[in-house]
């Protein structure tokens, strides 16, 4: 049985559930929280500190970030106070230095005001903000092609000694969690390359058309058979044909009833 | 004189590096060689045994050799001095190897060395008075007794967290935690007690934090290396108070001789049945397994630790739910330091409220400092809680270097802060330190005189923790990387108008929103050398001057004629060959070899190489007049 936690987020009272995510409270009451790192599918990194807020419980004052607070008491939070602000926006002006060509990032930085040529745009700066969303979506999904490397001012995503990891299946999670389109790949009919390699792409048994690589389907084939071992080994699909074809075994099932 | 002698050798780290090893040979050959004629009466074997200990402390005087029963205690000793100490056994001591105090006297007791006379040793209690690798040595001293009346008496955990408690023990990695409550947490979460827990018993750890990495600090790889048992039996009475039955000892692979003399020493432990599956015949279990550290700083913050422990990424967590509650594989894990587990059987042998008298009302016990920089006496030092800081450097420390004046002590690693001559008087504990904007941290304390720039001590910290820092969080990855820049400009002569405040604003970026303690304590450097030298930092800024005469981009050396004895030092610690002058002719310093390394002025004794805002480049251009006079000597 679970408890329920009474808060108040920016003047509003709210309730959660003991334990909930304190970004994903206010989200839930219509309050949102900038944030960068914050993935729903991700559990939370708390490495970009946009999405920091000020949390007064029983008269005591601290600043939290929002994505990895569990709500356990009853607290006061203010997202977007003059401190909230200031230390946010300074988070957002070192994040745009960090990655200048990251477009989404100087659009946030840009509207917190604060000017700071003093502070110099990295050298080799691109688009990464080194939030970490990548690698763990790549762990996340069993594989461990890229990792942070290296540490402070030198941290890294990257594979292993930089060189095309045999672990990486082409799947792109990595590219498709990233929040400032950061890694490059490329897409043709035949063939996907990222990471420093090229993968063939897996068609279709039913349309033809390439959905992902033969890489990946046959990871997820092979973490199927470790699931569920001895059941039957699906053909490929694409999204769509996937759909049909589970539309029509519920279909199907629902004849008998 | 028939009584046997013990002869004990020094070889903690820095005496090693000093033939200590060589020295224990040759006191061995020399007894073997004196044979009875040495002691009358005794057989040889029997006259005269040498044992190697772990560090005394007083490494920058070492080998030391001191010999039991008498008392006598030898400094700086080298092979050669072998037969004639094992000659003098009981007779008089060799008088050319005792220490001569601050009036020049002769010392033959180690407590009457002023370096120890005011000493307390508690975490250091049996290092270099024992043999780390002999678990003999350590139960002839009390060892393991506590862990032994506790296990056999089947005293209930309650009991001995309450004397934890009662103690008022706070832990010595440099938080402060209280311990006993830390472990009462734990035992609670363990027990089932915790929130969500079912009521059933959990599994917990226990984990000793053995990552030293400030520089400078070397209390925990000494304690770890002279009393290796002392750090198991705390840890192994921890792991009966919080009923755990795995436990982990986190050292810096770099600390080559604690690895082994710890291995060594759960080796011989388990052996006697003080840990391992069947504890004293009781059926309890403990397993206490040693995890190398791979040498980064940020591991020895705990949430990085532990993550490094289960094989992850040293990578801090934030500790919304703390360790206690969910530490290892998320389950309850108490985490302490080497010196507050070496202080556990101590503080249990004499009771919590005895242990509480020492020290201040909110820091009892007494704490181990390392004491370096430019002190006369340098070393490992433990004295109560709330010394002054006048006495730590002026008494044990023998006061400055060439009584040169002094201007801050660095307390508390890289991340500490730097507190001026005024607070010299300042009672030193947890609290004492953290409302002057440094912090106890495990206990480095360097000391600085006026031949030392603020800005640059801030930018040599701030670029060790640039390096030092995960990396994960975007304050401390990248405001490090701003704030190294911003004083690497500035000790460079390109300071800006609005870089002291920046700085600062960069700093409370840092203290408020970054994920660990590593971060939130990062800028202390930075901001505690503004807050008291701010001066400083504006000479540099808007005079272009680094009034200490440090920063070589900023300053011109040169040679005041009157003042100089023409004693050649300084032409010889000149490594370009820059400086001309003989006993006729003045010396004089070419400014076209010069680098301006200050090699010069440290090697001169009569003040008499003296510095200058720089004459030439773009620094010296905004100098003015004010860059003309003498700034330091």
């Amino acid at each position: 049985m679970s408890e329920t936690v009474k808060l108040v987020i920016d003047g509003k009272p709210c309730t959660c559930e003991k334990g909930d995510y304190l970004l994903e409270v206010a989200q839930r009451n219509g309050i949102r929280i900038p944030r960068m790192c914050y993935h729903e599918g991700l559990s939370g990194l708390g490495a970009c500190r946009v999405c920091i807020v000020e949390v007064v419980e029983a008269g005591r004052s601290r600043v939290v970030t929002s994505c990895i607070y569990p709500v356990l008491s009853e607290i006061e939070v203010f997202t977007q106070n003059e401190k909230i602000k200031e230390l946010r926006g300074m988070v957002l002006t070192l994040l745009a230095r960090l990655a200048p060509n990251a477009e989404g990032v100087a659009k946030m930085a840009a509207k917190t005001g604060i000017e700071l040529p003093r502070l110099a745009v990295k050298e080799g700066g691109d688009t990464c903000i080194l939030c970490g969303r990548c690698v763990s979506a790549c762990e996340a999904l069993g594989s461990g092609a890229i990792a942070k490397v290296n540490r402070g001012v030198t941290k890294e995503i990257a594979t292993p000694y930089g060189e095309p990891s045999s672990e990486c299946i082409g799947c792109g999670s990595c590219a498709f969690v990233c929040p400032t389109d950061s890694i490059a790949s490329e897409r043709t009919e035949e063939s996907f390359t990222i990471w420093g390699r090229e993968f063939e792409m897996q068609r279709c048994s039913v349309c033809g058309m390439p959905f992902t690589t033969q890489a990946a389907f046959a990871f997820l084939q092979a973490a199927q058979a470790e699931w569920e071992p001895g059941a039957e080994q699906q053909p490929p699909l694409c999204e769509e044909c996937g759909k049909k074809a589970v539309a029509r075994q519920i279909a199907n099932a629902g004849k008998y009833l | 004189m028939s009584e046997t002698r013990t002869l004990l050798v020094c070889c903690g780290t820095g005496c090693l590096a000093n033939h200590a090893s060589e020295v224990a040979d040759a006191l061995e050959a020399a007894v073997a060689a004196a044979g009875v004629d040495a002691v009358v009466g005794v057989e040889a074997s029997d006259a005269a045994t040498v044992k190697r200990t772990g560090c005394n402390g007083f490494c920058e005087n070492g080998p030391i050799v001191k010999v039991h029963p008498d008392d006598i205690s030898y400094y700086k000793v080298r092979p050669k001095h072998a037969e004639k100490i094992v000659a003098s056994l009981g007779g008089e001591p060799v008088k050319a190897l005792l220490y001569r105090n601050d009036e020049k006297q002769l010392v033959t007791r180690q407590l009457d060395n002023p370096f120890y006379a005011s000493q307390r040793k508690i975490a250091l209690r049996n290092i270099g008075e024992i043999d780390p690798l002999v678990i003999e040595d350590y139960q002839e001293r009390g060892g393991y007794v506590v862990l032994e009346r506790i296990i056999r008496e089947a005293v209930p955990p309650e009991t001995v967290i309450q004397e934890l408690i009662d103690s008022g023990l706070r832990g010595r990695g440099g938080a402060g935690f209280p311990t006993g409550i830390k472990w009462k947490t734990a035992a609670g979460y363990a027990r089932g007690g915790g929130a969500d827990a079912d009521g059933g018993q959990l599994p917990a750890f226990v984990c000793c934090n053995g990552d030293e990495g400030d520089p400078g600090a070397f209390m925990d790889r000494s304690i770890l290396e002279g009393d290796p048992h002392g750090v198991i039996e705390g840890l192994a009475i921890c792991a009966y108070a919080v009923g755990a039955e795995q436990g982990f000892l986190y050292i810096r692979d770099e600390y080559g001789l604690a690895l082994k003399n710890v291995s060594a020493a759960l080796a011989s432990a388990e052996e006697r049945g003080f840990i391992g599956d069947d504890i004293l015949g009781t059926g309890r279990k403990l397993h206490l397994e040693i995890v190398r550290g791979g040498g980064a700083f940020v591991c020895g913050e705990s949430t990085a630790l532990m993550q490094s422990i289960e094989g992850q990424l040293g990578e801090p967590r934030a500790k919304y739910i703390r360790s206690a509650q969910r530490g290892l594989w998320d389950y309850p894990t108490v985490l302490n330091n080497v010196e507050t587990l070496v202080n556990v059987p101590y503080i249990l042998a004499c009771g919590g409220a005895e242990y509480a008298k020492l020290g201040t009302a909110r820091s009892s016990g007494t704490k181990v400092f390392s004491l370096v920089g430019k002190v006369n006496r340098t070393g490992l030092i433990e004295v109560p809680m709330g010394a002054t800081l006048r006495h730590l450097i002026f008494d044990i420390g023998g006061g400055i270097k060439n009584d040169r004046a002094f201007k801050a002590v660095q307390t508390g690693g890289p991340s500490g802060g730097c507190i001026p001559e005024q607070y010299l008087d300042l009672e030193v504990d947890f609290d004492g330190l953290t409302e002057k904007g440094a912090m106890m941290g495990s206990g480095g304390m360097i000391v600085m005189d006026d031949h030392d720039c603020m800005v640059e001590v801030a930018r040599y910290y701030v670029g060790f923790l640039a390096e030092e820092s995960c990396g994960k969080c975007t304050p401390c990855r990248e405001g490090l990387r701003h704030m190294q820049a911003i004083l690497t400009d500035i000790t460079e002569g390109r300071g800006q108008p609005g870089d002291i405040e920046l700085l600062e604003r960069l700093g409370h970026t840092l203290q408020q929103a970054s994920l660990c303690e590593l971060g939130k304590t990062a800028p202390n450097p930075v901001l505690s050398t503004i807050k008291y030298f701010r001066d400083e930092y504006e000479a540099h800024i808007t005079a272009g001057v680094c009034p200490a005469g440090v920063c070589p981009e900023l300053t011109d050396f040169y040679i005041d004629a009157e003042a100089c004895t023409s004693c050649n030092a300084c032409k010889k610690a000149c490594p370009t060959g820059a400086i001309e002058g003989d006993k006729e002719r003045a010396y004089v310093i070419d400014m076209a070899l010069c680098i301006s390394c200050g090699s010069c002025r440290a090697a001169c004794r009569f003040d008499s190489v003296c510095t200058r805002g720089k004459a030439r480049g773009k620094a010296a251009a905004g100098a003015g007049t004010s860059a003309e006079g003498k700034v330091a000597s």
